[in-house]
């Protein structure tokens, strides 16, 4: 972890606020997980620079997230979703690779060419996922086309990168920027590196002849609709000038049970983002160097992205579209009376009288 | 300090007061154009902005919404600095200090919206830690169906966030609720926007009304806190959404700060038509006056006569021939829904003879108890050697059974069918056979001792007139009290039938065992009214209304408070106490 910035006073206490309460959030969840089962595993398509894939994703259960384990960020409910002990030796992390290979194989005809793997930690952190594990899933899948694993910008080397470009897999890392912006990633996620250290992890990849795909989250708690608006599209074109980031994925905040922003949540002071604001950065930011794509979860519901109930399906799927095509006239096939709703959010909702609609 | 911001009137906790911009703004407002908010510090650092007369500053804030633990609002708590432009600070009730701003905007609004007690809770938390002469604002909750109830509770700015969001949502807003445009068939209002058929009305005009409706109903509010009369309102109004009702219902629970805010007196009618009139201060406060500090000092029997519609009752037509009857040879005290009991001394005293109610002859249990129970301390604190019970049935005879047997007390009751029958005023006249006269001396001096009691505690009537030998002077009910040397101390005033000093009545009382209710200022010698910043101390009694003692090393005086003593003592800018007679030490 990079230090905290210089506002060492503010950011210090926040930051100790933030994992404090963190912690105590995190303590109510008892649940515990089979080391022996991933935590999630899904086919879907991805855009990437090479075209549209076919993907297997793979929520990997390890030891978690460290930072989470200190308390850690303020939206984020999958650091419950690991293992009692903290981690998980090589063989079960090989067991869950074969559960997710036999997910693949009953559920699609034809490999996947792209395999995404998270662990809700850093997939490059060695006390999570030790080398000879990596090695050896990159060995598993070095018949693929493409890899995107996830991880902290601090745990990237080219060295790490080696074991999946070694077989000349287009390997990505998948880095949880949530924001270009220094001071919200601080305050409002609770995430502690800078902006420089994503800089710093895109050139280690590019090195690597690998790329990095950004993940922001859209409106995290504390701002408002315009606020956090702006702050993606700003935060998308700042991803997208960094030499190595060839992909932003804008990640609407949904609401996760066991973190802060369900507490704000239940007492009525958080609100997800609409689906129209996820839409409008989508097509702010079109013209930019990076495909930027979206995949709102929990689309529709009270507790992720959401407009009136009656047009989310609609605009969900203007933003599945434009994810493969990039192509921002999609959004033109859809309109909602609730539009204008959100336009007067958009022109109106302040941090002091958030959420302005529910 | 306040510079900004000033409270004009009050009515309870509600306040008109004043923005003191380029162009003036009175509250309750809409505050929407004349609020520049400088950003808030989650998103980016801001700098300190240059601010201007021309409208409100939001200070750079980090608002803490609805659901923020109390370590988090620790860790992020904003800084405000002191600045010389018109400024607003956002804090939520529990993080609210003085700011030095002119007004406060709290951020955790959606905590409150939709709960009573959350709002109670926050609003009191809020007003105690703010000074007295801040506004408080909410941004995006006000409706024309809540905004009056908001404005009651003591918020004084207001924005059309809510009523946009609202119309855009296609829901048309009115004090009486909200409905769906697709239920209505026709516009129930007559606004600019609704002059249009129902079938051409998009939601884009339902904005455009639901502003309207939101501003008419906060001129709706301004007037009637300035005919002192928001309280009347409301318990109708508030009834069209449940949580309003339970809201001001909540407050009522919070007697000392609705009492510390309402009035003394007031020269306006006083609607008794809801079970909740039960619980206003007014009516509380005038009940325990009468029986804890005012005293029968008639000799004579005691005269329980049923109330009239027309006040003072002395003047209806069934007192007139009660009157005529009893023939000064008892007193009368009149039983009454929701005052309690109401002495003939004090007849005038407001809200007494400013009350009025739908009369059907249906008592409910509520009222019946409430009466019992005045009259039951009533009785339990005046002795009398014969008590009358004139009053018919229903109601009135069952209450003064249920006090009988409490206190094993026997009544003669002397109506036979109806009060003003002949023969019931025959049984009445009856009854007091043998009892003497009392003179009109004896009326009159009852009299203003009797108020004096009730406005300025247990036993003033006598420590204050009793030693100084008074005689009073003038008619009934413009009674003037002179002392032996005949320099006028004070005049009763009909209207609110309470005591107005003069600058001798003042030193009377200062002498006296009486407690004062004094107000300590600078060395000035105030002429027409004294501001708060040149008051020192102000006792924590003193209601807006109250006979207060202007006392300062230049200056001794008498007039009458406009603050209450707290809010004297916590205010910098507006007018404390309206002086009647000051005099140069």
């Amino acid at each position: 972890m990079s230090k905290p910035s210089p506002e060492v006073y503010e950011t210090g206490r926040g930051m100790d606020a933030h994992n404090s309460v963190m912690r105590d959030i995190r303590s109510e969840k008892q649940k515990h997980y089979d080391p022996h089962q991933p935590t999630r595993v899904w086919i879907d398509e991805d855009n990437t620079p090479n075209g549209v894939y076919q993907s297997l994703t793979i929520i990997l259960n390890t030891g978690g997230c460290r930072w989470a384990r200190a308390g850690g960020c303020t939206m984020c409910g999958y650091v419950a979703e690991s293992v009692e002990g903290g981690t998980v030796a090589h063989d079960a992390l090989m067991d869950q690779i074969d559960v997710c290979l036999e997910h693949e194989a009953e559920n699609t005809d034809e490999e996947c060419g792209l395999i995404k793997i998270y662990t809700s930690g850093s997939f490059l952190d060695e006390r999570e996922v030790p080398a000879e594990t990596r090695a050896a899933i990159a060995e598993t899948f070095s018949d693929r086309e493409r890899m995107v694993v996830e991880s902290l910008p601090d745990f990237v080397s080219e060295a790490k990168l080696a074991d999946f470009t070694q077989h000349d897999i287009d390997t990505d890392v998948a880095v949880g920027l949530e924001t270009a912006t220094d001071r919200v990633r601080h305050d409002c996620v609770n995430k502690y590196f800078d902006f420089s250290d994503f800089e710093a992890a895109c050139a280690e990849a590019d090195a690597a002849g690998a790329g990095v795909k950004a993940y922001l989250l859209m409106k995290p708690p504390f701002l408002s609709e315009p606020e956090a608006l702006e702050d993606m599209i700003s935060s998308i074109k700042r991803c997208a000038d960094v030499s190595g980031c060839h992909t932003v994925s804008m990640n609407p905040c949904n609401v996760q049970r066991y973190t802060m922003v369900d507490e704000l949540f239940f007492r009525g002071g958080y609100r997800p983002p609409w689906l129209w604001s996820v839409a409008h950065a989508l097509k702010e930011t079109a013209d930019s160097d990076a495909i930027v794509v979206s995949d709102p979860v929990g689309h529709g519901s009270d507790r992720g992205a959401h407009n009136c109930g009656e047009c989310d399906d609609l605009v969900q799927k203007a933003i599945k579209d434009f994810n493969l095509r990039q192509d921002e006239t999609v959004f033109e096939q859809v309109s909602c009376e609730c539009e204008t709703t959100w336009e007067l959010v958009i022109e109106a909702e302040t941090s002091y009288n958030m959420p302005l609609v529910r | 300090m306040t510079q900004y911001f000033e409270v004009l009137d009050r009515d309870g906790p509600a306040r008109l007061g004043e923005f003191r911009l380029t162009t003036p703004q009175i509250t309750p407002a809409l505050v929407d154009d004349i609020l520049v908010d400088a950003g808030s510090l989650w998103a980016q650092e801001r700098s300190m902005p240059d601010g201007s007369d021309d409208h409100i500053t939001v200070l750079p804030h980090r608002s803490l919404p609805a659901g923020t633990r109390d370590e988090i609002k620790d860790a992020f708590a904003v800084e405000t600095p002191s600045v010389d432009f018109p400024s607003a600070a956002v804090v939520t009730a529990d993080t609210a200090a003085d700011r030095d701003a002119d007004a406060y905007i709290l951020s955790d609004v959606r905590s409150f919206d939709g709960h009573a007690a959350a709002l109670r809770e926050a609003i009191l938390t809020t007003k105690s830690a703010v000074p007295a002469d801040t506004a408080l604002i909410v941004s995006g909750i006000a409706t024309p169906g809540n905004v009056a109830t908001l404005a009651y509770a003591g918020v004084d700015g207001f924005d059309t966030t809510r009523a946009k969001t609202k119309g855009a949502q296609g829901k048309y807003l009115t004090t009486d609720g909200e409905v769906f445009l697709e239920d209505l068939r026709e516009l129930p209002c007559a606004c600019h926007a609704c002059q249009k058929p129902r079938s051409e009305f998009t939601r884009t005009d339902c904005i455009e009304h639901n502003v309207s409706a939101l501003q008419a109903e906060l001129t709706r509010v301004r007037e009637r806190i300035r005919a002192g009369r928001l309280r009347d309102y409301i318990e109708a109004q508030s009834r069209h959404e449940q949580w309003l009702t339970a809201a001001f219902r909540e407050f009522d629970q919070e007697y000392s700060y609705l009492e510390e805010r309402t009035p003394v007196l007031r020269n306006t009618e006083l609607t008794a038509t809801t079970e909740d009139t039960i619980r206003r201060v007014e009516i509380q406060r005038f009940a325990d006056r009468v029986t804890s500090r005012y005293r029968n000092r008639f000799e004579n029997p005691l005269v329980l006569v049923p109330c009239s519609a027309k006040k003072p009752y002395s003047e209806s037509q069934s007192h007139k021939q009660f009157l005529r009857a009893i023939n000064f040879r008892g007193h009368v005290a009149s039983m009454t829904s929701p005052i309690g009991v109401v002495p003939t001394e004090l007849e005038l005293t407001y809200p007494a003879q400013h009350y009025d109610t739908a009369v059907t002859g249906r008592w409910s249990e509520d009222e019946k108890q409430f009466v019992a129970a005045v009259l039951e301390r009533y009785l339990e604190r005046n002795e009398y050697p014969k008590i009358i019970a004139h009053v018919p049935e229903h109601g009135y005879r069952d209450i003064c059974q249920r006090v009988e047997e409490a206190l094993d007390l026997t009544f003669t009751y002397t109506v036979a069918d109806h009060p003003t029958t002949d023969e019931s005023l025959a049984n009445l006249s009856d009854a007091l056979h043998g009892f003497g006269k009392f003179s009109k001396r004896e009326r009159e001096h009852n009299t203003v001792k009797a108020i004096a009691d009730y406005q300025l505690g247990d036993g003033a009537g006598d420590d204050l007139f009793a030693a100084a030998n008074i005689r009073t002077t003038g008619r009934h009910p413009k009674l003037q009290v002179r002392n032996a040397e005949n320099t006028q101390l004070a005049t009763m005033v009909p209207q609110y039938g309470l005591l107005a000093f003069t600058l001798a009545g003042a030193k009377r009382w200062d002498e006296s065992d009486v407690e004062t209710k004094r107000v300590e200022i600078d060395g000035f010698v105030p002429h027409g009214s004294v501001l708060a910043p040149g008051i020192v101390s102000a006792d924590e009694t003193i209601r807006p209304g109250d006979e207060v003692i202007i006392d300062g090393p230049k200056a001794f005086g008498i007039g009458r408070a406009e603050m209450f003593g707290s809010e004297m003592e916590r205010s910098t800018r507006g007018i404390g106490v309206e002086v009647r007679h000051v005099e140069e030490r």
